[in-house]
């Protein structure tokens, strides 16, 4: 059963990539962990300072819109975060989730029910999120294609494996 | 039942002739041109080299680097990530639009793409494409690492909506001005994930120029792609949607509700309001180029409009590409807007992902054509995004005002 259980940080709507990683950065930062550790730089600076594995980021619309640069996306795999969960996604930001093998899940109407510092967990066996206050919401499965690269880690495996079972 | 215009191209481009593209469906498509940036580039070489020994790339003659974000490489380690991208091109045969080339979108759109294919790029404003009924898209570097070595990729069929527009586009508005009102009236999120495609006597009527410079805010606006039929389009075999195909959802504009030039205040593209409500709005910099405004056309008007007068602020203008740059020298153009004050920059992306010029201070004002004004997306400071000619008469005047 696959469990991931932190606290929460909560954002709004429309968070883009350039408050998330900022452009000055992207590729002249380049080891995992300095790219982490200027996630959400210009949204949030005490982030950084109190953000543990596990975490998990909760937003509202429109998350990741804006640049298509990945490194949006891997800052917080490489930070080790639990999962994002946003009412939606700008569709590259969400691909970039899928290839960096980061749970990325679409629930809607969070905001409002939890804060920042509250602990939630996921359940993603059976697609549940347990609240603080002990109730749950439940989010859709990913597409079967989908999950099978997040099954993988990420694209970099699956794609591997893909080819890998190709040619034997 | 009939198809949308990228069920058309999906359709066209299945690897597998039995997958549906009904929205929402996930198909594996091939890619006809396939390049990467000066951003990006270096990762997707090194993604290659580290998980592959040989055949790295699907397709040598469709596959192709572009260096726009910083060119020149203003830093070292950007000068070795594109030393590293050539290195890679010589040894694989792959061609390079090195530092001079202007941005990548601009060379592949005026020497490649044509309407129905699919093309991707490290850069997220490949959706211009769709200013040709072309499906581009921008993309992370792994997925771009992985279409160069196999020439396919996943993709969820997206919805597509048609966006009608009616009545007459009054002489002060620009195509600018046109993407900025869908901002202003359906916002970052209401094509979130979608395709658009534009009807209307008025679009059929827009250059390419126009074209590119609405497709170019698609990002913007949430869309996968803004799509805009080739009917009216000289030089372009016609490519639209199927007479019965079906939409999501239709949504009408009409150019009566759009009486002025309009400006999108910082901290979103679709903080839009019309342009004199900033009247008296003091600006310290002008940018004139990026994706969105950086064509001949954009650089012709603004010419016209400084011709034989003196601007008030400081002035860059950046073409997109190099061709455009010859073009606007040969022609005078670049003479015009010399004399005018403005400071003359070699083609590329210029302020946009902190680029090789147009930075901004705490507190300064710039008028932009460019298509975000994100916190730090171009400095510091205040970024208005307009039409060239709302940059370009406040320029002149030293406060935001349009034509």
């Amino acid at each position: 059963m696959a469990i991931i259980k932190g606290k929460v940080f909560v954002y709004g709507h429309d968070v883009n990539t350039d408050v998330i990683f900022p452009g000055k950065y992207t590729y002249t930062v380049t080891e995992p962990q300095e790219i982490a550790s200027h996630s959400l730089e210009d949204e949030d600076p005490d982030f950084i300072k109190e953000v543990k594995p596990g975490d998990i980021i909760i937003a509202g619309k429109n998350f990741g819109c804006g640049s298509s640069r990945e490194q949006a996306a891997f800052c917080f795999k490489y930070l080790g975060m639990g999962a994002i969960i946003a009412e939606s996604y700008s569709r590259i930001y969400f691909r970039n989730c899928i290839n960096a093998g980061l749970p990325a899940l679409e629930i809607k109407n969070l905001l409002g029910k939890v804060k920042r510092g509250d602990v939630v967990e996921i359940n993603t066996e059976t697609g549940t999120v347990t609240l603080p206050d002990g109730s749950t919401v439940s989010f859709p499965p990913l597409p079967p294609e989908v999950d099978q690269i997040m099954q993988k880690g990420g694209l970099d495996e699956y794609i591997k494996a893909k080819l890998a079972a190709k040619n034997s | 039942m009939g198809k949308t215009i990228i069920e058309k191209i999906f359709y066209d481009h299945l690897i597998d002739k039995n997958e549906s593209v009904a929205p929402g469906s996930i198909v594996w498509i091939s890619i006809d041109y396939k390049s990467a940036r000066d951003f990006a580039g270096a990762n997707v070489v090194n993604n290659l080299e580290k998980n592959f020994t040989d055949n790295l790339i699907a397709d040598k003659n469709r596959t192709m680097f572009t260096f726009d974000c910083v060119a020149p490489a203003k830093t070292i380690p950007y000068a070795v990530n594109q030393q590293r991208c050539r290195d890679f091109a010589r040894k694989e045969g792959l061609k390079v639009y090195d530092v001079d080339a202007g941005i990548g979108s601009h060379i592949i759109i005026d020497e490649y793409a044509k309407p129905g294919m699919t093309i991707v790029s490290t850069d997220s404003h490949f959706n211009i494409m769709g200013a040709i009924a072309c499906f581009g898209q921008g993309m992370g570097d792994v997925d771009i690492s992985y279409i160069w070595k196999t020439g396919r990729t996943w993709f969820e069929v997206p919805q597509t909506v048609k966006l009608n527009f009616t009545g007459k586009r009054g002489g002060s508005i620009r195509a600018k001005d046109i993407a900025l009102f869908m901002l202003k009236n359906f916002g970052s999120r209401t094509f979130l994930g979608q395709v658009v495609e534009l009807y209307g006597p008025e679009i059929e009527k827009l250059t390419l120029d126009e074209r590119i410079t609405i497709a170019s805010m698609g990002t913007e606006m949430g869309a996968i792609s803004i799509m805009i039929p080739t009917v009216g389009l000289d030089g372009f075999t016609e490519f639209k949607a199927d007479a019965d195909a079906e939409y999501a959802k239709v949504y009408e504009l009409s150019f009566d509700d759009l009486k002025e030039p309009l400006v999108a205040a910082p901290p979103h593209p679709h903080n839009v309001h019309g342009v004199s409500e900033f009247a008296g709005k003091k600006v310290d910099t002008v940018f004139i180029g990026s994706c969105t405004n950086g064509r001949y056309s954009d650089f012709e008007e603004v010419a016209r409009l400084v011709k034989g007068r003196q601007i008030k602020t400081n002035g860059y203008i950046v073409p997109s590409s190099r061709r455009i740059y010859g073009q606007l020298m040969k022609s005078g153009i670049l003479e015009t807007l010399f004399d005018a004050g403005f400071l003359i920059a070699n083609p590329g992306c210029g302020g946009c992902a902190s680029g090789q010029i147009g930075m901004t201070g705490d507190g300064e004002v710039i008028v932009s054509t460019s298509n975000r004004n994100f916190k730090g997306k171009q400095g510091n400071g205040e970024v208005h995004i307009a039409s060239p000619a709302t940059a370009a008469m406040s320029a002149l005047s030293g406060t935001i005002c349009g034509l």
